[in-house]
Protein backbone atom coordinates (compact mmCIF):
# COMPACT_ATOMS: atom_id res chain seq x y z
CA UNK A 1 0.00 0.00 0.00
CA UNK A 2 1.20 3.54 -1.09
CA UNK A 3 1.97 6.37 1.19
CA UNK A 4 -0.65 8.16 -0.55
CA UNK A 5 -3.39 5.35 -0.02
CA UNK A 6 -2.47 4.53 3.30
CA UNK A 7 -2.75 8.36 4.25
CA UNK A 8 -6.38 8.74 2.38
CA UNK A 9 -7.18 5.33 4.12
CA UNK A 10 -6.47 7.60 7.72
CA UNK A 11 -9.43 10.19 6.72
CA UNK A 12 -13.10 9.27 6.50
CA UNK A 13 -15.05 9.61 3.54
CA UNK A 14 -17.92 9.87 5.91
CA UNK A 15 -18.45 11.75 9.30
CA UNK A 16 -21.98 11.63 10.66
CA UNK A 17 -22.38 13.05 13.87
CA UNK A 18 -26.01 13.72 16.04
CA UNK A 19 -27.62 12.74 12.79
CA UNK A 20 -31.59 13.19 13.66
CA UNK A 21 -34.31 12.99 11.22
CA UNK A 22 -38.25 13.92 12.29
CA UNK A 23 -41.11 13.24 10.06
CA UNK A 24 -44.13 16.08 10.23
CA UNK A 25 -45.93 15.96 12.49
CA UNK A 26 -43.71 14.38 14.63
CA UNK A 27 -42.36 10.76 14.12
CA UNK A 28 -38.68 9.99 15.25
CA UNK A 29 -37.20 8.15 12.67
CA UNK A 30 -33.31 8.50 13.86
CA UNK A 31 -32.03 10.39 16.52
CA UNK A 32 -27.95 10.95 17.47
CA UNK A 33 -26.69 8.37 15.16
CA UNK A 34 -22.84 8.79 15.31
CA UNK A 35 -20.25 7.09 13.33
CA UNK A 36 -17.64 7.34 10.46
CA UNK A 37 -16.75 5.10 7.54
CA UNK A 38 -13.48 5.01 6.00
CA UNK A 39 -12.58 4.62 2.20
CA UNK A 40 -12.82 0.98 1.24
CA UNK A 41 -14.83 -0.21 3.83
CA UNK A 42 -17.63 -2.81 3.14
CA UNK A 43 -20.32 -1.67 6.10
CA UNK A 44 -23.63 -3.77 6.30
CA UNK A 45 -26.17 -1.37 8.08
CA UNK A 46 -28.57 -3.82 9.82
CA UNK A 47 -32.00 -3.03 11.72
CA UNK A 48 -35.76 -4.33 11.14
CA UNK A 49 -38.27 -3.13 8.99
CA UNK A 50 -38.96 0.49 9.73
CA UNK A 51 -35.82 1.39 12.05
CA UNK A 52 -34.38 3.89 9.75
CA UNK A 53 -31.95 2.51 7.51
CA UNK A 54 -33.41 4.25 4.48
CA UNK A 55 -33.98 7.51 6.47
CA UNK A 56 -30.01 6.99 7.15
CA UNK A 57 -29.11 7.06 3.63
CA UNK A 58 -31.74 9.64 2.37
CA UNK A 59 -30.67 11.49 5.35
CA UNK A 60 -26.57 11.31 3.95
CA UNK A 61 -27.87 11.92 1.03
CA UNK A 62 -29.45 15.57 1.91
CA UNK A 63 -33.02 13.89 0.23
CA UNK A 64 -34.58 14.24 3.85
CA UNK A 65 -34.04 17.12 6.25
CA UNK A 66 -31.83 16.35 9.29
CA UNK A 67 -30.14 17.73 12.12
CA UNK A 68 -26.94 16.71 13.24
CA UNK A 69 -23.71 17.45 10.40
CA UNK A 70 -22.74 15.13 8.04
CA UNK A 71 -19.05 15.51 6.10
CA UNK A 72 -18.18 14.07 3.09
CA UNK A 73 -14.49 13.33 2.21
CA UNK A 74 -14.25 16.23 4.94
CA UNK A 75 -16.02 19.12 3.64
CA UNK A 76 -19.20 19.84 5.74
CA UNK A 77 -22.26 19.38 4.18
CA UNK A 78 -24.03 22.42 4.22
CA UNK A 79 -25.71 22.09 0.29
CA UNK A 80 -26.66 19.28 -2.16
CA UNK A 81 -23.87 20.60 -4.07
CA UNK A 82 -21.49 19.59 -1.32
CA UNK A 83 -22.99 15.58 -1.61
CA UNK A 84 -22.43 14.63 -4.92
CA UNK A 85 -19.44 12.74 -3.56
CA UNK A 86 -22.34 10.09 -2.18
CA UNK A 87 -24.58 8.21 -4.41
CA UNK A 88 -27.67 6.74 -2.93
CA UNK A 89 -29.10 3.83 -4.78
CA UNK A 90 -32.95 3.09 -3.83
CA UNK A 91 -35.04 0.01 -2.94
CA UNK A 92 -35.72 -1.52 -6.28
CA UNK A 93 -39.06 -1.44 -5.43
CA UNK A 94 -38.93 2.71 -4.86
CA UNK A 95 -38.74 2.96 -8.68
CA UNK A 96 -40.82 1.88 -11.80
CA UNK A 97 -39.28 -1.02 -12.95
CA UNK A 98 -41.13 -0.29 -16.37
CA UNK A 99 -39.39 2.78 -16.93
CA UNK A 100 -38.60 3.19 -20.42
CA UNK A 101 -34.93 4.03 -19.90
CA UNK A 102 -31.69 2.11 -21.45
CA UNK A 103 -29.10 1.33 -19.36
CA UNK A 104 -26.77 3.44 -21.14
CA UNK A 105 -28.84 6.27 -20.32
CA UNK A 106 -29.42 5.31 -16.81
CA UNK A 107 -25.31 5.33 -16.50
CA UNK A 108 -25.21 8.44 -18.18
CA UNK A 109 -27.00 10.13 -15.65
CA UNK A 110 -24.52 9.85 -13.07
CA UNK A 111 -22.25 11.88 -15.23
CA UNK A 112 -24.71 14.60 -15.31
CA UNK A 113 -23.28 15.88 -11.73
CA UNK A 114 -20.09 17.34 -14.65
CA UNK A 115 -22.58 18.98 -17.13
CA UNK A 116 -24.60 22.40 -17.20
CA UNK A 117 -28.17 22.30 -17.48
CA UNK A 118 -28.84 21.50 -21.12
CA UNK A 119 -25.97 20.46 -22.30
CA UNK A 120 -25.23 16.96 -24.31
CA UNK A 121 -22.67 14.77 -22.33
CA UNK A 122 -19.62 14.95 -25.07
CA UNK A 123 -17.27 11.85 -25.89
CA UNK A 124 -15.37 11.75 -22.25
CA UNK A 125 -18.50 11.09 -20.33
CA UNK A 126 -19.66 8.70 -22.78
CA UNK A 127 -16.41 6.67 -22.52
CA UNK A 128 -16.64 7.07 -18.54
CA UNK A 129 -20.23 5.63 -18.74
CA UNK A 130 -18.60 3.09 -20.72
CA UNK A 131 -15.74 2.04 -18.11
CA UNK A 132 -17.91 2.09 -15.63
CA UNK A 133 -20.14 -0.30 -17.56
CA UNK A 134 -17.35 -2.52 -18.25
CA UNK A 135 -16.06 -2.41 -14.31
CA UNK A 136 -19.91 -3.90 -13.53
CA UNK A 137 -19.67 -6.27 -16.49
CA UNK A 138 -22.80 -5.18 -18.25
CA UNK A 139 -20.79 -3.19 -21.30
CA UNK A 140 -22.55 -5.10 -23.90
CA UNK A 141 -26.44 -4.69 -22.11
CA UNK A 142 -25.65 -0.72 -22.66
CA UNK A 143 -28.60 -0.35 -25.38
CA UNK A 144 -31.06 -2.77 -23.27
CA UNK A 145 -34.34 -1.49 -21.92
CA UNK A 146 -33.52 -1.38 -17.93
CA UNK A 147 -36.56 -3.52 -17.42
CA UNK A 148 -35.44 -6.50 -19.31
CA UNK A 149 -32.56 -6.80 -16.60
CA UNK A 150 -32.59 -9.84 -14.01
CA UNK A 151 -32.45 -8.06 -10.03
CA UNK A 152 -28.54 -8.76 -10.07
CA UNK A 153 -27.88 -7.00 -13.55
CA UNK A 154 -30.33 -4.50 -12.46
CA UNK A 155 -28.49 -3.88 -9.25
CA UNK A 156 -24.96 -3.73 -11.34
CA UNK A 157 -26.27 -1.36 -13.80
CA UNK A 158 -27.12 1.00 -10.91
CA UNK A 159 -23.80 0.31 -9.23
CA UNK A 160 -22.29 1.72 -13.10
CA UNK A 161 -24.17 4.80 -12.46
CA UNK A 162 -22.63 5.85 -8.95
CA UNK A 163 -18.96 4.78 -10.42
CA UNK A 164 -19.76 7.10 -13.54
CA UNK A 165 -20.94 9.99 -10.85
CA UNK A 166 -17.21 9.33 -9.22
CA UNK A 167 -18.45 8.72 -6.09
CA UNK A 168 -16.34 8.11 -3.21
CA UNK A 169 -19.71 6.84 -0.90
CA UNK A 170 -21.61 4.48 -2.69
CA UNK A 171 -25.73 3.54 -0.38
CA UNK A 172 -27.30 0.39 -1.17
CA UNK A 173 -30.45 0.21 0.37
CA UNK A 174 -31.25 -3.26 0.09
CA UNK A 175 -29.21 -4.56 -3.19
CA UNK A 176 -29.50 -7.93 -2.44
CA UNK A 177 -33.11 -8.24 -1.68
CA UNK A 178 -34.90 -10.31 -4.42
CA UNK A 179 -31.51 -11.37 -5.79
CA UNK A 180 -30.63 -15.13 -5.68
CA UNK A 181 -27.85 -16.78 -3.71
CA UNK A 182 -25.33 -17.00 -6.76
CA UNK A 183 -25.75 -13.50 -7.65
CA UNK A 184 -25.79 -12.10 -4.53
CA UNK A 185 -22.45 -13.66 -3.61
CA UNK A 186 -21.19 -12.07 -7.40
CA UNK A 187 -22.50 -8.80 -6.52
CA UNK A 188 -20.83 -9.11 -3.15
CA UNK A 189 -17.61 -9.94 -4.50
CA UNK A 190 -18.06 -7.28 -7.01
CA UNK A 191 -18.71 -4.85 -4.03
CA UNK A 192 -15.42 -5.97 -2.35
CA UNK A 193 -13.49 -5.36 -5.91
CA UNK A 194 -14.45 -1.90 -6.00
CA UNK A 195 -13.88 -1.17 -2.01
CA UNK A 196 -10.44 -2.48 -2.40
CA UNK A 197 -9.80 0.21 -5.02
CA UNK A 198 -10.77 3.06 -2.21
CA UNK A 199 -15.00 3.45 -2.67
CA UNK A 200 -16.52 2.93 0.49
CA UNK A 201 -19.55 0.93 0.52
CA UNK A 202 -22.81 0.88 2.98
CA UNK A 203 -25.61 -1.58 2.24
CA UNK A 204 -28.54 -1.72 3.96
CA UNK A 205 -29.43 -5.85 4.29
CA UNK A 206 -32.01 -8.02 6.20
CA UNK A 207 -29.50 -10.86 6.07
CA UNK A 208 -27.81 -11.37 9.32
CA UNK A 209 -26.36 -14.51 8.15
CA UNK A 210 -24.64 -12.44 4.75
CA UNK A 211 -24.04 -9.87 6.63
CA UNK A 212 -21.83 -12.22 9.17
CA UNK A 213 -19.53 -13.91 6.68
CA UNK A 214 -19.48 -10.90 4.02
CA UNK A 215 -19.04 -7.45 5.70
CA UNK A 216 -15.89 -6.90 7.88
CA UNK A 217 -18.01 -3.74 9.90
CA UNK A 218 -21.69 -3.49 10.82
CA UNK A 219 -23.65 -0.93 11.95
CA UNK A 220 -27.05 -1.99 13.62
CA UNK A 221 -29.54 0.42 13.77
CA UNK A 222 -32.85 0.85 15.26
CA UNK A 223 -33.88 5.07 15.18
CA UNK A 224 -30.58 4.77 17.16
CA UNK A 225 -27.43 3.88 17.00
CA UNK A 226 -27.13 0.10 18.58
CA UNK A 227 -24.39 -0.83 17.83
CA UNK A 228 -20.62 -0.50 15.38
CA UNK A 229 -18.13 -2.68 14.55
CA UNK A 230 -16.66 -6.18 13.82
CA UNK A 231 -20.13 -8.57 12.98
CA UNK A 232 -18.69 -10.69 15.88
CA UNK A 233 -19.37 -7.51 18.33
CA UNK A 234 -22.08 -5.73 16.30
CA UNK A 235 -23.85 -9.12 15.90
CA UNK A 236 -23.95 -10.85 18.97
CA UNK A 237 -26.88 -11.87 21.18
CA UNK A 238 -27.28 -8.42 22.59
CA UNK A 239 -26.72 -6.23 20.51
CA UNK A 240 -29.62 -8.30 18.35
CA UNK A 241 -32.01 -8.30 20.89
CA UNK A 242 -31.58 -4.42 21.17
CA UNK A 243 -31.91 -3.99 17.67
CA UNK A 244 -34.83 -6.73 16.63
CA UNK A 245 -35.94 -6.85 19.83
CA UNK A 246 -36.67 -10.60 21.44
CA UNK A 247 -34.10 -12.82 19.21
CA UNK A 248 -35.74 -15.25 16.68
CA UNK A 249 -33.62 -18.31 15.21
CA UNK A 250 -33.28 -16.53 12.29
CA UNK A 251 -31.72 -13.38 13.54
CA UNK A 252 -29.17 -15.72 15.59
CA UNK A 253 -28.50 -17.77 12.08
CA UNK A 254 -24.99 -17.83 11.21
CA UNK B 1 -60.33 7.85 -51.09
CA UNK B 2 -58.28 11.17 -51.94
CA UNK B 3 -61.55 13.42 -52.65
CA UNK B 4 -62.72 11.89 -49.23
CA UNK B 5 -59.15 13.41 -47.87
CA UNK B 6 -59.37 16.75 -49.21
CA UNK B 7 -62.71 18.05 -50.44
CA UNK B 8 -62.57 19.22 -46.33
CA UNK B 9 -59.94 21.41 -46.98
CA UNK B 10 -61.03 23.52 -50.00
CA UNK B 11 -62.33 26.16 -47.87
CA UNK B 12 -59.66 28.87 -45.88
CA UNK B 13 -61.40 28.60 -42.78
CA UNK B 14 -60.72 24.31 -42.91
CA UNK B 15 -57.29 24.86 -43.60
CA UNK B 16 -56.69 27.30 -40.51
CA UNK B 17 -58.40 24.25 -38.56
CA UNK B 18 -55.98 21.58 -40.29
CA UNK B 19 -53.09 23.87 -39.66
CA UNK B 20 -54.29 24.21 -35.65
CA UNK B 21 -55.21 20.59 -35.48
CA UNK B 22 -51.69 19.82 -36.38
CA UNK B 23 -50.13 22.13 -33.97
CA UNK B 24 -51.99 20.13 -31.31
CA UNK B 25 -51.32 16.77 -32.89
CA UNK B 26 -47.95 17.54 -32.59
CA UNK B 27 -47.86 19.34 -29.18
CA UNK B 28 -49.92 18.07 -26.71
CA UNK B 29 -48.57 14.08 -27.63
CA UNK B 30 -45.13 15.38 -26.92
CA UNK B 31 -45.86 17.24 -23.15
CA UNK B 32 -48.02 13.98 -22.84
CA UNK B 33 -45.35 11.61 -22.79
CA UNK B 34 -43.81 13.02 -19.80
CA UNK B 35 -47.31 13.44 -18.42
CA UNK B 36 -48.18 9.81 -18.73
CA UNK B 37 -44.94 8.27 -17.46
CA UNK B 38 -44.79 10.72 -14.14
CA UNK B 39 -48.83 9.56 -13.70
CA UNK B 40 -49.86 13.16 -14.42
CA UNK B 41 -52.83 12.51 -16.15
CA UNK B 42 -55.45 13.40 -13.64
CA UNK B 43 -53.03 17.08 -12.77
CA UNK B 44 -53.33 17.00 -16.54
CA UNK B 45 -57.08 16.77 -16.99
CA UNK B 46 -57.73 19.18 -13.85
CA UNK B 47 -55.45 21.72 -15.03
CA UNK B 48 -57.39 22.11 -18.41
CA UNK B 49 -61.08 22.61 -16.23
CA UNK B 50 -59.28 25.05 -14.00
CA UNK B 51 -57.92 27.12 -16.64
CA UNK B 52 -61.50 28.33 -17.28
CA UNK B 53 -61.33 30.38 -14.77
CA UNK B 54 -58.48 31.51 -16.51
CA UNK B 55 -60.32 32.42 -19.43
CA UNK B 56 -62.85 33.95 -18.25
CA UNK B 57 -60.65 36.76 -16.01
CA UNK B 58 -59.12 37.54 -19.20
CA UNK B 59 -62.71 38.70 -20.59
CA UNK B 60 -63.31 40.27 -17.69
CA UNK B 61 -60.17 42.12 -17.61
CA UNK B 62 -59.28 42.88 -21.37
CA UNK B 63 -55.93 40.69 -21.34
CA UNK B 64 -54.97 38.46 -23.71
CA UNK B 65 -57.09 35.17 -23.06
CA UNK B 66 -53.65 33.10 -23.59
CA UNK B 67 -52.48 34.50 -20.81
CA UNK B 68 -55.19 34.83 -18.63
CA UNK B 69 -55.18 30.90 -19.52
CA UNK B 70 -51.91 30.22 -18.59
CA UNK B 71 -51.87 32.26 -15.08
CA UNK B 72 -54.62 30.43 -14.15
CA UNK B 73 -52.39 26.72 -15.00
CA UNK B 74 -49.80 27.70 -13.12
CA UNK B 75 -52.15 29.18 -10.49
CA UNK B 76 -53.54 25.91 -10.28
CA UNK B 77 -50.20 23.82 -10.29
CA UNK B 78 -49.46 26.41 -6.99
CA UNK B 79 -52.11 25.33 -5.39
CA UNK B 80 -52.27 21.85 -5.74
CA UNK B 81 -48.81 22.17 -4.26
CA UNK B 82 -49.93 23.86 -1.27
CA UNK B 83 -52.65 21.45 -0.57
CA UNK B 84 -49.99 18.94 -1.22
CA UNK B 85 -48.42 19.98 2.17
CA UNK B 86 -51.36 18.41 3.89
CA UNK B 87 -49.44 14.93 4.19
CA UNK B 88 -53.06 13.06 5.45
CA UNK B 89 -54.47 14.32 2.00
CA UNK B 90 -53.02 11.90 -0.84
CA UNK B 91 -52.17 13.89 -4.55
CA UNK B 92 -55.22 12.98 -6.42
CA UNK B 93 -57.08 14.70 -3.35
CA UNK B 94 -55.11 17.92 -3.70
CA UNK B 95 -55.61 18.39 -6.95
CA UNK B 96 -59.47 17.35 -6.66
CA UNK B 97 -59.95 20.43 -4.76
CA UNK B 98 -57.95 22.47 -6.45
CA UNK B 99 -59.68 21.78 -9.78
CA UNK B 100 -63.06 22.17 -7.92
CA UNK B 101 -61.89 26.37 -6.91
CA UNK B 102 -60.95 26.78 -10.31
CA UNK B 103 -63.28 25.44 -12.35
CA UNK B 104 -66.23 26.22 -10.32
CA UNK B 105 -65.02 29.57 -10.26
CA UNK B 106 -64.68 29.63 -13.91
CA UNK B 107 -67.97 28.79 -14.46
CA UNK B 108 -69.92 30.84 -12.11
CA UNK B 109 -67.67 34.02 -14.14
CA UNK B 110 -68.27 32.96 -17.82
CA UNK B 111 -72.52 32.43 -17.15
CA UNK B 112 -73.30 35.46 -14.53
CA UNK B 113 -71.34 38.13 -15.93
CA UNK B 114 -72.87 39.48 -19.36
CA UNK B 115 -69.54 41.50 -20.33
CA UNK B 116 -68.17 37.98 -21.64
CA UNK B 117 -70.95 37.40 -24.11
CA UNK B 118 -69.55 34.17 -25.52
CA UNK B 119 -71.10 30.65 -24.44
CA UNK B 120 -69.48 27.93 -22.43
CA UNK B 121 -69.61 25.79 -24.81
CA UNK B 122 -67.21 27.53 -26.80
CA UNK B 123 -64.31 26.48 -24.21
CA UNK B 124 -65.50 23.71 -23.06
CA UNK B 125 -66.09 21.45 -26.52
CA UNK B 126 -63.53 23.80 -28.85
CA UNK B 127 -64.54 25.92 -31.78
CA UNK B 128 -61.54 24.64 -34.53
CA UNK B 129 -63.55 25.83 -37.47
CA UNK B 130 -62.94 29.80 -36.36
CA UNK B 131 -59.60 30.32 -36.12
CA UNK B 132 -58.05 32.98 -37.12
CA UNK B 133 -54.38 33.74 -38.51
CA UNK B 134 -54.09 35.76 -35.21
CA UNK B 135 -54.48 32.12 -33.13
CA UNK B 136 -52.88 30.03 -35.68
CA UNK B 137 -49.67 32.25 -34.81
CA UNK B 138 -50.08 32.62 -31.56
CA UNK B 139 -50.25 28.76 -31.13
CA UNK B 140 -47.47 28.47 -33.31
CA UNK B 141 -45.23 30.26 -31.28
CA UNK B 142 -46.42 28.76 -27.95
CA UNK B 143 -45.60 25.18 -29.64
CA UNK B 144 -42.61 26.24 -30.89
CA UNK B 145 -41.48 27.43 -27.53
CA UNK B 146 -42.64 24.42 -25.81
CA UNK B 147 -41.07 21.91 -27.87
CA UNK B 148 -37.90 23.96 -27.67
CA UNK B 149 -38.50 23.52 -23.63
CA UNK B 150 -38.70 19.62 -24.04
CA UNK B 151 -35.81 19.34 -26.17
CA UNK B 152 -33.14 22.02 -23.54
CA UNK B 153 -34.79 19.31 -20.88
CA UNK B 154 -35.65 15.81 -22.27
CA UNK B 155 -32.36 14.23 -20.47
CA UNK B 156 -32.35 16.30 -17.41
CA UNK B 157 -37.16 15.31 -17.54
CA UNK B 158 -35.65 11.69 -18.19
CA UNK B 159 -34.01 11.47 -15.15
CA UNK B 160 -35.81 13.36 -12.99
CA UNK B 161 -39.07 11.47 -13.87
CA UNK B 162 -37.47 7.83 -13.31
CA UNK B 163 -35.41 8.59 -9.86
CA UNK B 164 -36.30 12.43 -8.61
CA UNK B 165 -33.84 11.26 -5.53
CA UNK B 166 -30.57 10.73 -7.96
CA UNK B 167 -31.83 13.69 -9.73
CA UNK B 168 -31.88 15.67 -7.18
CA UNK B 169 -28.16 14.22 -5.78
CA UNK B 170 -26.74 15.14 -9.38
CA UNK B 171 -27.39 18.52 -9.29
CA UNK B 172 -30.43 18.61 -11.48
CA UNK B 173 -32.80 21.36 -10.27
CA UNK B 174 -35.99 18.90 -9.84
CA UNK B 175 -38.24 21.85 -8.55
CA UNK B 176 -38.28 24.03 -11.22
CA UNK B 177 -38.52 21.51 -14.01
CA UNK B 178 -41.62 20.10 -11.98
CA UNK B 179 -42.47 24.03 -12.65
CA UNK B 180 -41.24 23.94 -15.89
CA UNK B 181 -43.76 20.96 -16.77
CA UNK B 182 -46.50 22.40 -14.93
CA UNK B 183 -45.90 25.44 -17.51
CA UNK B 184 -45.79 23.11 -20.80
CA UNK B 185 -49.38 21.67 -19.53
CA UNK B 186 -50.65 24.94 -19.32
CA UNK B 187 -49.44 25.83 -22.82
CA UNK B 188 -50.86 22.72 -24.06
CA UNK B 189 -54.08 23.49 -22.48
CA UNK B 190 -54.05 27.19 -24.14
CA UNK B 191 -53.60 25.68 -27.72
CA UNK B 192 -55.77 22.46 -27.22
CA UNK B 193 -58.71 25.86 -26.41
CA UNK B 194 -59.72 26.90 -29.70
CA UNK B 195 -59.33 22.46 -30.67
CA UNK B 196 -60.64 20.18 -28.68
CA UNK B 197 -61.74 22.49 -26.32
CA UNK B 198 -60.76 22.25 -22.87
CA UNK B 199 -62.75 19.15 -21.82
CA UNK B 200 -61.30 17.55 -24.30
CA UNK B 201 -57.93 18.66 -23.97
CA UNK B 202 -56.48 15.53 -21.61
CA UNK B 203 -57.18 13.50 -24.62
CA UNK B 204 -54.70 14.61 -26.82
CA UNK B 205 -52.38 15.13 -23.58
CA UNK B 206 -53.05 11.76 -22.73
CA UNK B 207 -54.20 9.33 -25.27
CA UNK B 208 -52.05 9.49 -28.11
CA UNK B 209 -49.37 9.10 -25.10
CA UNK B 210 -50.63 6.33 -23.56
CA UNK B 211 -51.03 4.70 -27.11
CA UNK B 212 -47.11 5.09 -27.62
CA UNK B 213 -46.66 3.74 -23.92
CA UNK B 214 -48.12 0.36 -25.12
CA UNK B 215 -45.80 0.10 -28.01
CA UNK B 216 -42.28 0.94 -27.15
CA UNK B 217 -39.90 1.00 -24.44
CA UNK B 218 -37.62 3.62 -25.80
CA UNK B 219 -38.60 7.57 -24.99
CA UNK B 220 -37.52 8.69 -27.94
CA UNK B 221 -39.66 5.93 -29.81
CA UNK B 222 -42.21 6.45 -27.74
CA UNK B 223 -42.34 10.41 -28.32
CA UNK B 224 -42.08 10.04 -31.73
CA UNK B 225 -45.27 7.54 -32.03
CA UNK B 226 -47.49 9.63 -30.10
CA UNK B 227 -46.52 12.49 -32.04
CA UNK B 228 -47.89 10.15 -34.82
CA UNK B 229 -50.79 9.57 -33.13
CA UNK B 230 -51.69 12.66 -32.62
CA UNK B 231 -51.34 14.00 -35.89
CA UNK B 232 -53.37 11.59 -37.53
CA UNK B 233 -56.21 11.82 -34.42
CA UNK B 234 -56.36 15.49 -34.79
CA UNK B 235 -56.25 15.46 -38.88
CA UNK B 236 -58.41 12.29 -39.38
CA UNK B 237 -60.46 13.80 -36.31
CA UNK B 238 -61.01 16.90 -38.21
CA UNK B 239 -61.63 15.25 -41.59
CA UNK B 240 -63.90 12.90 -40.19
CA UNK B 241 -66.34 15.55 -38.03
CA UNK B 242 -66.71 17.16 -41.89
CA UNK B 243 -68.07 14.42 -43.99
CA UNK B 244 -70.00 13.11 -40.62
CA UNK B 245 -71.46 16.69 -39.15
CA UNK B 246 -70.07 15.98 -36.08
CA UNK B 247 -68.52 18.16 -33.60
CA UNK B 248 -64.70 18.49 -34.65
CA UNK B 249 -63.17 17.95 -30.78
CA UNK B 250 -65.24 15.16 -30.03
CA UNK B 251 -64.43 13.22 -33.15
CA UNK B 252 -60.59 13.92 -33.18
CA UNK B 253 -61.29 12.65 -29.34
CA UNK B 254 -63.22 9.36 -30.35
CA UNK B 255 -60.46 8.73 -32.97
CA UNK B 256 -57.17 8.88 -29.89
CA UNK B 257 -59.24 6.66 -28.47
CA UNK B 258 -59.32 4.09 -31.56
CA UNK B 259 -56.02 4.35 -31.97
CA UNK B 260 -55.72 3.19 -28.09
CA UNK B 261 -57.98 0.41 -28.69
CA UNK B 262 -55.89 -0.44 -31.91
CA UNK B 263 -52.64 -0.61 -29.79
CA UNK B 264 -54.16 -2.48 -26.56
CA UNK B 265 -55.75 -5.12 -28.91
CA UNK B 266 -52.31 -5.34 -31.06
CA UNK B 267 -50.08 -5.66 -27.39
CA UNK B 268 -52.66 -7.99 -26.05
CA UNK B 269 -50.94 -11.35 -26.81
CA UNK B 270 -47.34 -9.71 -26.10
CA UNK B 271 -48.57 -9.00 -22.63
CA UNK B 272 -50.28 -11.46 -22.11
CA UNK B 273 -47.09 -14.02 -22.14
CA UNK B 274 -45.46 -11.61 -19.86
CA UNK B 275 -45.60 -12.35 -16.09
Amino acid sequence: MTNDHQASREHPVLKVAGLGVTYPPATMALADVTFQVHPGELVAVVGPNGAGKSTLFKAISGLVAHHGTVELCGNHCHHQRDRLGAAYIPQRNDLDADFPITVGQLVLAGRRRFLRLGQRPGQRHRQAAHDALERVGLADLHRRPLSTLSGGQMQRAFLARALAQEAHLILLDEALSGVDQPRAEALLDLFGDLARSGTAFLIATHDLSLARRRFSRCVAINHRLVADGSPDKALDPASIEATFGAPTTSNYAA
Amino acid sequence: MIDWLTDPYQTQFMRHAAVTALLIGVLAPTIGVWVVLRRLAYLGDAMSHGTLAGVAGAYLTGISITIGALAAGVTMGLLVAVFDRQRRLGHDSAIGVAETLMFATGIILISRNDRIGVDLTHFLLGQIVTTSTHDIVVNSALTAVALAIVAFTFSDLRNVTFDAGHARQVGIPVGPLRIVLIVLISITVVVSLGTVGLLMSVAMLVTPAATARLLTNRIETMTAVAVAVGVVSSLGGLTASYHLATPPGPTIALVTVACFAAATLATLPRRRTTP
